[in-house]
Order: structure tokens, then C-alpha cells, then sequence
């Protein structure tokens, strides 16, 4: 077992290199290739993907169709390679991936959800890869309305 | 800006270090070849984008902060 310093909770026991691989890191955190994801009870479906290497970086996310029910991939070629999915088509959230949207949470500001660049993860490998999209047919800022609601 | 007309195999060179060649065009897009020193950084512009708001993703407040905006769904 290794020991898991987080953000948020403290250390954790969790067993080695648990959680998810990232081989190109995330933008920006280039260098962070785990990420491990935390449930904090009573507050599902919200997820912390917890750096491994970094015990202050913690992001949170949603599950993206929690955000929108209705989202579609569109994985470019070396984001599926990235991460080891050989097939040609997108592959199906839930079923081939777990599709995770990155949320900022700003004082005074509506929480927001990236829906630009999910960060999706293989479940059968745990390879994961933050997918920016080609188009433009989402928003790196959607607001999440409903369940949520802003300070 | 400046706008130039390629064909596949042409390349463009910027400077004395980088060139930047049309390999393939089709009706996906453009695949274009890029030839430049180490020290250049070269990145899909939305990665920057997304870089950058994954900075802000980063800022999270303190746990009770966090409670206070998502205590609709943890009731």
C-alpha cells in the first residue's frame, strides 16, 4: 500500500499506482501523468480526480452527462491512441469510458463545467486523456444549472 | 496576416530554424509537418486554451467553500 496526500482529505492508503494514468498529462499540468478519483459520500455524482504528485492539485468534475445528457464525443485520432483505443469510432461513455468535465468554482461566479475538453478515461486500461475538441460545439464554461447551486 | 497557397509537399519556411510543411490535405483538414529547434514550443492553440482553464479548474476554494456551492445535491 502507498500513502495518498490530497487537497482535501488528508492521507489516504490507497494501493500503488491506483487511479488513473495520464501519458501527456493535462494542459497546463504537463508533467502530472495520475490522477487518483475520490467520492466524497453524500455527494455524488461529484468527483475529485486527486494529483498523485501533487497534493494540492485536486481538481472536480462531473461525470459529463450529469452536465449535458445528451453530450457526444468527438475524440481526434491521437487522443484515442493516447490512450489505447484501437477502434475507429468514438467510443461510448459509460461503456468503453468513463467522461469526466472539469468544473470551476469562483466566488461569485456560477459553477461552470468544461464540456470543450473532457477528460476521458479508458476503463479498461485506466488510460486517461483531457480530449480537446476540434469544433466548437460546446462551451469550456457552461454553466451548471439545476442540482448546483453557486455561493 | 499573411496568407499563402499550398499545395501538399510545399512548405513555408518562418525564420532560418522552422518549416513548416503541407503533407496532406483532405476533406478531414489539413495534416501539416512541423520542423523546428527544441526550444520552440510548438502546441495546438486549443491546448493553450484548455491549459488555461484547467488553471482555473485548479483554483478550488477550501472544502466548506466547495459544501456551500454544492449543498443542493449533498441534501
Amino acid at each position: 500500500m502507498g500513502i495518498l496526500r490530497t487537497k482535501y482529505f488528508g492521507e489516504m492508503e490507497q494501493a500503488e499506482e491506483s487511479g488513473f494514468h495520464f501519458p501527456l498529462g493535462l494542459p497546463a499540468f504537463e508533467g502530472e501523468k495520475r490522477f487518483v478519483p475520490i467520492e466524497l459520500p453524500g455527494s455524488e455524482p461529484l468527483l475529485f480526480l486527486q494529483s498523485a504528485a501533487t497534493p494540492e492539485l485536486c481538481f472536480l468534475t462531473f461525470p459529463i452527462l450529469v452536465v449535458d445528457p445528451d453530450y457526444e464525443l468527438a475524440l481526434a485520432t491521437e487522443d484515442r491512441a493516447a490512450i489505447g483505443l484501437e477502434e475507429s469510432g468514438q467510443p461510448r461513455i459509460g461503456e468503453d469510458v468513463l467522461a469526466l468535465a472539469l468544473l470551476s468554482v469562483r466566488d461569485g461566479f456560477p459553477v461552470t463545467a468544461n464540456l470543450m475538453a473532457p477528460v476521458v478515461v479508458n476503463l479498461k486500461s485506466g488510460e486517461g486523456v483531457q480530449a480537446v475538441r476540434h469544433d466548437a460545439r460546446y462551451s469550456f464554461e457552461q454553466p451548471v444549472h439545476g442540482a448546483v447551486q453557486p455561493c | 496576416m499573411l496568407v499563402l497557397r499550398r499545395k501538399a509537399g510545399q512548405s513555408v519556411l518562418i525564420g532560418e530554424e522552422i518549416e513548416i510543411e503541407l503533407l496532406e490535405v483532405n476533406s478531414q483538414g489539413a495534416k501539416i509537418g512541423i520542423r523546428a529547434p527544441r526550444s520552440t514550443v510548438v502546441l495546438r492553440k486549443e491546448l493553450k486554451t484548455a491549459g488555461e482553464h484547467n488553471r482555473v479548474a485548479a483554483e478550488l476554494p477550501p472544502l466548506e467553500d466547495l459544501a456551500r456551492s454544492f449543498q443542493n445535491l449533498r441534501s
